[in-house]
């Protein structure tokens, strides 16, 4: 049985922003459906920065009421909207100049066709029918001259002071050659690495000498113990956070292959308390059963791991190593 | 005036000091789709080939800079593993910027221009095989009033390319001819990755719209791919090498970030730039990191390249781009017209950020003696 090459994974980041005075007064004005620039010399730029872009001096906070309705300035169409584009049909990306205006604002067209897109056209906003204070207010422009707004009257403009962004991005991550071979022999529970022909020191999961700088192909591989000695540890008391698990104290310690000095960093040393976990200990590896394995932690980023093939270190009841052997095999 | 005759002016005045500094090596991984060895892997390869080439080992080498970026390869400080590649036992010298490695050779020349150290490696690695461009790519612009849009970077590039063909300083005519001629020099160029393509301008212009006015042949592929450059200060340069690449000027200037405050059809700081690294006079060939063809025409025009200029003689960002790597072999191709091709004055250009933002000139010469010959190595030291 051999291991999927793929990993897909995807990270999130759930950001919240302060806007500041200028922003701020921009996304405000929105909620009550109202478009500002600001003053920058003989120019009003949209939407408003902090300073002037030709010479970064900080602008003065003179604000000035735009369009809503505007003029095309360039455009392109999105036959195939993706996820991360605002609308889930045919649309265009617009340069809009607002009335008013002596700058161009990025901003979607819901047109219906690329047929009736074109320069100099006129358009106008489409209002969301609950203002948050962001940019996605207008929730595209529309042809014509007039706003496409909610029934009713907006309210006072909220005091909009900080921005939420949910940001993410799903990563597909190919391993290597080297990396599938080490993720096989995990699979079928061998620990192994290549050992460099130049400073005798063994690597695993990597496919290169990180002292010597030189490959290391698959002639080199070896299979190594799959014990070792604790060569450090911490314990971490956990806080909440998303993703954490981790209620209780728990133990993350390093372990060196025995008759070497690959350190395994990041391992949980099993069915001992955390007071009890010392440099010096012996241990041996407690693989995850057959139908458990998973190489989904292994990537093309990093130095190798063993996360997903063993599930943590156990005492062999022998007795100890000398610590002070282990003080420069810390990681 | 042409270049030739221009660069016969330029030669008079170049004579080279200690102080100067030249690239002496390049080598490059071939652009790919998907590169199955870790990035780490292929710096280690571009590495050992450029060293190679000039017979130096890691322990010569005073300083390194690798550019790389951690969004690309989605991995958190990936820049400490690539490290790997030069070996950082004993202790290095060593920096990285999160940015091309065209960015990290600037770095390189500034510290070996502190006159210390003789010789430096500058590097770039990226795969961007690893996401999806389109939806990573909005995640660098503007956080308030542009990534919530989802602006991908063919959208943006199809505004600028409008913008350019309706103000008349472009067609689409000459868009497709730009992207026939990067694939033909590409069919000759083993690193390029797109090389038996369509490179007729009837067919192409006969093709539909990607994102109109910008067809598929007006984009670049993505790619994975790693470059590194070795640079040598004062007359070691000499000793290396039959011909080295001096870099007789080098400058990075950037605009403001949101595009649509910009005159997109213009890059003011390429002009600035180019000026900056001692101007065009003269220039044989100019490598522009264009990855769509309307940035070709804006760099040219920007720059004021003549006519007989050769530009992209590589195939260009066009058939390949391995991001972070990509404006780095830009400047490795212009620095190889003279190492190999005997050329006397080429251009290398890098750009970062969206719609040409940043952009970053690099002006190469190489020893000449009477017009058109090059001279004994190092006599007109
Ligand atoms: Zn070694």
């Amino acid at each position: 049985m051999t291991v999927s090459t793929q990993t897909v994974s995807t990270i999130q980041f759930p950001y919240k922003r302060t806007l500041g005075p200028v922003m701020g007064r921009f996304f405000s004005e929105l909620t009550a459906r109202r478009i500002v620039g600001i003053r920058s010399g003989e120019r009003v730029i949209v939407p408003p920065m902090e300073y002037d872009p030709e010479t970064g001096n900080e602008l003065a906070h003179d604000f000035v009421e735009v369009g809503p309705a505007g003029t095309v300035r360039s455009w392109t169409w999105v036959a195939e909207p993706i996820e991360s584009h605002p609308l889930d049909r045919p649309f265009a990306f617009v340069l809009v100049r607002l009335d008013g205006a002596d700058t161009d604002l990025v901003h979607v067209l819901d047109a219906g066709s690329e047929d009736a897109v074109h320069t100099g056209m006129r358009v106008a906003p489409r209002w969301r029918d609950e203002p948050v204070g962001r940019i996605d207010d207008i929730v595209c422009f529309v042809p014509g001259e007039h706003a496409d707004s909610p029934e009713g009257e907006p309210g006072e403009a909220q005091d909009v002071t900080t921005m939420e962004y949910f940001s993410k991005i799903t990563y597909t991550d190919v391993l290597s050659p080297t990396l599938v071979r080490y993720a096989n022999n995990l699979r079928a529970g061998r620990l192994t690495g290549q050992r460099c022909p130049q400073c005798n020191r063994v690597f695993l999961g990597r496919g290169y000498c990180s002292v010597d700088a030189i490959l290391l192909g698959p002639e080199l591989d070896e299979v190594l113990p799959d014990r070792g000695v604790v060569s450090n540890y911490t314990i971490i008391t956990p806080t909440p956070y998303p993703g954490q698990k981790e209620t209780e104290p728990f133990a993350r310690a390093s372990v060196v292959l025995e008759g070497d000095e690959m350190v395994i960093a990041q391992q949980q040393i099993l069915d001992i308390p955390v007071s009890e976990i010392r440099v010096g200990m012996r241990v041996r590896a407690e693989w995850m059963p057959d139908a458990e394995r998973d190489a989904a932690e292994i990537t093309s980023k990093g130095w190798g791991t063993v996360a997903g093939f063993i599930k943590g270190w156990r005492h062999t009841g022998e007795p100890d190593e000398p610590a002070e052997q282990y003080m420069n095999r810390v990681f | 005036m042409t270049a030739r005759q221009n660069a016969g002016e330029t030669r008079e005045t170049a004579v080279r000091q200690d102080s100067d500094i030249a690239i002496v090596a390049t080598a490059q991984l071939p652009a790919v789709r998907r590169q199955e060895l870790t990035e780490t892997e292929m710096l280690l390869m571009v590495v050992d080939e450029a060293l190679d080439k000039v017979g130096l080992k890691r322990s010569d080498i005073g300083f390194s800079c690798q550019g790389s970026c951690d969004y690309i390869s989605g991995g958190t400080f990936s820049f400490v593993p690539n490290l790997d590649a030069m070996g950082a036992w004993p202790p290095i010298h060593e920096s990285h910027v999160e940015m091309d490695g065209a960015w990290a050779m600037y770095e390189a020349w500034v510290r070996l221009k502190h006159g210390d150290i003789d010789i430096a490696v500058a590097m770039g690695s990226g795969k961007s095989s690893t996401g999806d461009p389109a939806a990573m790519y909005p995640l660098e612009l503007d956080p308030y009033y542009l990534a919530p849009l989802g602006l991908d970077p063919v959208s943006l590039a199809a505004l600028q390319a409008r913008q350019l063909i309706e103000s008349g300083k472009t067609t689409e005519r000459e868009l497709a001819e730009i992207a026939a001629r990067s694939r033909r020099d590409a069919a000759g160029n083993p690193n390029q990755q797109v090389r038996g393509a369509e490179q007729d301008v009837d067919k192409l212009l006969a093709e539909g719209y990607l994102r109109n006015p910008l067809r598929k042949s007006d984009l670049p592929p993505i790619s994975d791919g790693a470059c590194a450059v070795v640079l040598v200060r004062g007359p070691r340069a000499a000793e290396l090498t039959e011909r080295p690449a001096w870099i007789t000027g080098l400058d990075h200037r950037s605009e403001v970030h949101n595009p649509a405050l910009r005159d997109l059809t213009d890059s003011a700081s390429t002009r600035i730039a180019g000026q900056r690294a001692g101007g065009v006079a003269g220039v044989e060939v100019a490598e522009l990191m264009a990855p769509f063809t309307a940035q070709e025409v804006i760099l040219r025009q920007s720059l004021g390249l003549a006519e007989d200029v050769v530009i992209n003689p590589s195939g260009g960002a066009l058939t390949g781009n391995p991001l972070m790597a990509t404006g780095l072999v830009r400047i490795a191709a212009a620095a190889d017209q003279i190492l190999i091709n005997g050329r006397s004055r080429t251009l290398g250009h890098a750009t970062s950020g969206p719609a040409l933002q940043q952009n970053l000139v690099c002006v190469l010469e190489g020893d000449t003696g009477a017009e058109g010959d090059p001279a004994a190595k190092g006599d007109n030291r």
